[in-house]
């Protein structure tokens, strides 16, 4: 069997909750995100009162700080909880899909792929605009998904672990590519300094429009998928025993989860941790169905990223720490807490 | 893990090779382009010491900041390293004429193509640049021709001074100097009462600055603004940094309100500069007390490194104090 778990329990060695448990962290994991959308939009480098917040969102009335919150916090919210949907989404289909609880989406090169492309974007080609660039990084993640997507598929079908490995070189190989340009243009380097860390500030929702319905295609071929990549979490051979048409399954998903990671790359940069964690997180909750680990996924994520730009909005007030930077410090140590525990998540 | 004595002597013998190359390169040829004037010499004080520079230099090669001051003054290095793009941009016609007609010896200050640098046979090297870029190439530059340096944290107008000196080049300064005098005693004549009544803030984005943040500028031209014409502009506390390294994001504009007026950088053409342009179009922006009763002045700053784009800045700020309306 072909496999990159690290933990070799498969489905049915660990309990499974039932539906009630499952139906009711589904509420406190929407409740969860509800509060922390709130408080994105009540939160920020400048203080202002609820009832202005209250104001600006249901009135039409033209104060600074009703700008403030029209313009900033709440196209920031917005992009905040569709970009933490498309990295939750992208980091539950890879997992499933290499059987790896290790893998994100940037081991199939795609934050390498949109790094090396936004490099070319801004070095080469003078471009310093993020509505300019960002096409760039969606363009340089799908070629190099689907680079590695050709090299991982061989006479006998697609290797999970072949693709892997194309994701790993090919991201090296681009990483050394970028590196190389920015080193010989430093004003590239300085100008993609913050694209890099991985932030949705300053992104307003024209960005994000574009990207959507590649999204939501996304999202239907990644619950289209979800019943044949259970199968698939048996092995190869029990999948195709039920009827998996495993080459099929596989491109489905690359597809998917390279279209919302490439675009959750492209608008906000490449945010570490959130794709890795928040599925070890669902199926913590809701055990090894891949459904509702998509679903949980879909709530958790962009929790974790709107709790995350939160915290970094406010710690070093009236300066900013990118949600990219935090979502690695608030990641790190939860992911190791939870990898500790005794249920903690195998595949 | 150390290295052998073999080793280690081999890497000094290939040390001192390069040297003596660089050395040669710069001796060879027949010297036939440097006068009997050029010969004597004079001391000049920089960071490196006291140097002995040829009285009239004719083949000077500027590294780092020195270039564009340098040709301010009327200079013609026979070498530069490059200058960014929106630097050259806003240069007068004849001196971008004279950065073109220079040999570009490196991308930036600590990437200096010493062999290109040294086949110019230069008499003299002015550097200005970080002192980690000087301490990897300082002693080798030093090798090729009498070298002057200067840190990064000189002051605009002693650097001014200390570029003319060493680039014999005093004249256009004696002259930039008086201009500058004029110029700063007329605003501060017709402007007295703004100048002591109202608070200003300068505030800027450039091409590095992170989406979605602005900074206040207390640095650069807003300095020469507050320091010489004597503007109430902020300035951060003694011993912090500078307001102009903080990022700060947009939601922050709304606390521009507190100031009785705003400038912000634009172009040649009076129009904001590109990376400005996402502030200026924000409803808080627009909606800025300040903004909404035309005092928001655009001011140019086309630099600060030296006398010459400090005289067009001050002509811009001229400009934009005369259209500021009356205080309510």
């Amino acid at each position: 069997m072909t496999t990159l778990a690290l933990r070799q329990d498969g489905p049915g060695t660990e309990p499974v909750p039932g539906p009630r448990r499952r139906l009711l962290g589904l509420v406190v994991a929407l409740v969860v995100l509800v509060v922390l959308l709130v408080l994105s939009v009540m939160i920020g480098s400048t203080a202002i009162s609820p009832s202005v917040v209250w104001d600006a969102l249901f009135h039409s009335s033209a104060g600074i700080d009703q700008f403030a919150i029209r313009d900033f916090r709440l196209p920031r919210t917005i992009v905040g909880l569709v970009v933490g949907v498309a990295l939750g989404l992208s980091g539950a289909l890879i997992q499933a899909l290499t059987r790896n609880p290790l893998a994100d989406p940037g081991i199939l090169g795609v934050h390498a792929g949109a790094s090396f492309a936004v490099t070319v974007a801004v070095g080469l080609l003078g471009i310093h605009d993020a509505r300019g660039y960002m096409w760039f990084a969606f363009a340089g993640a799908l070629i190099v998904t689907l680079l590695v997507l050709a090299l991982g598929s061989t006479r006998q079908g697609s290797s999970p672990v072949v693709m892997v490995l194309a994701g790993v070189c090919i991201g090296s190989v681009l990483g050394g590519a970028r590196e190389a340009l920015q080193l010989t243009d430093p004003d590239a380097f300085d100008a993609m300094r913050y694209w890099n860390a991985g932030s949705i500030v300053g992104r307003p929702l024209e960005v994000m429009w574009p990207i959507l319905p590649f999204f939501a295609v996304a999202l239907i071929l990644a619950f289209a998928v979800s019943g044949p990549l259970n199968a698939l979490a048996l092995g190869d051979e029990l999948a195709v025993a039920q009827g998996v048409r495993l080459v099929r399954t596989r491109v489905l998903a690359v597809i998917a989860l390279t279209l919302l990671a490439g675009g959750a790359t492209a608008i906000a940069g490449p945010i570490g941790f959130v794709g890795l964690m928040v599925p070890h997180v669902a199926r913590w909750i809701v055990g090894p169905h891949q459904r509702w680990i998509f679903v949980y996924s879909i709530l958790l994520a962009p929790s974790l990223l709107l709790a995350s730009d939160v915290l970094g909005r406010i710690v070093m007030r009236p300066v900013e720490i990118p949600v990219g930077v935090v979502t690695a410090f608030v990641g790190a140590p939860a992911l190791v807490a939870l990898a500790r525990r005794k249920r903690a998540s195998g595949l | 893990m150390s290295n052998s004595p073999l080793m280690r002597r081999g890497a000094a013998l290939a040390a001192a090779l390069m040297s003596a190359s660089l050395v040669l390169t710069a001796c060879g040829g027949d010297g036939g382009d440097t006068g009997d004037k050029a010969a004597k010499t004079r001391s000049v004080k920089a960071e490196n010491g006291t140097i002995e520079v040829p009285v009239a230099p004719r083949r000077i090669v500027t590294i780092g900041n020195t270039s564009l001051p340098f040709i301010d003054l009327g200079g013609k290095p026979v070498g530069v390293t490059e200058v960014s793009d929106s630097d050259i941009d806003v240069l007068p016609e004849e001196q971008k004429s004279v950065y073109k007609a220079a040999e570009i010896v490196g991308s930036s200050g600590g990437e200096v193509d010493l062999e290109k640098l040294a086949g110019l046979k230069p008499d003299l090297i002015l550097v200005q640049f970080h002192s980690n870029d000087w301490d990897k190439v300082g002693k080798r530059l030093e090798t090729i021709a009498p070298t002057v340096f200067w840190g990064l944290d000189t002051e605009w107008k002693a650097f001014a001074d200390a570029i003319a000196a060493a680039g014999n080049v005093t004249n256009a300064l004696s002259r930039q100097k008086a201009e500058f005098k004029e110029k700063v005693a007329k605003i501060q004549k017709t402007y007295r009462k703004i100048i002591d009544d109202t608070s200003f803030v300068d505030v800027s984005r450039g091409d590095s600055s992170d989406p979605g943040t602005f900074y206040i500028a207390d640095i650069g031209c807003s300095e020469i603004a507050r320091d010489d014409v004597g503007l109430d502009l902020p300035e951060a506390a003694e011993g912090k940094d500078p307001l102009a390294y903080e990022a700060l994001p947009f939601e922050q504009i709304g606390e521009l309100s507190k100031y009785d007026v705003i400038t912000y950088p634009v172009n040649a053409e009076g129009q904001p500069t590109e990376p400005f342009v996402p502030v200026v179009k924000t409803n808080t922006w627009k909606a800025l007390p300040a903004v909404s009763s035309g005092r928001a002045l655009g001011v140019f700053c086309p630099g600060n490194n030296s006398y010459g784009p400090v005289l067009r800045y001050l002509d811009s700020l001229d400009r934009a104090l005369a259209t500021l309306p009356a205080k309510k």
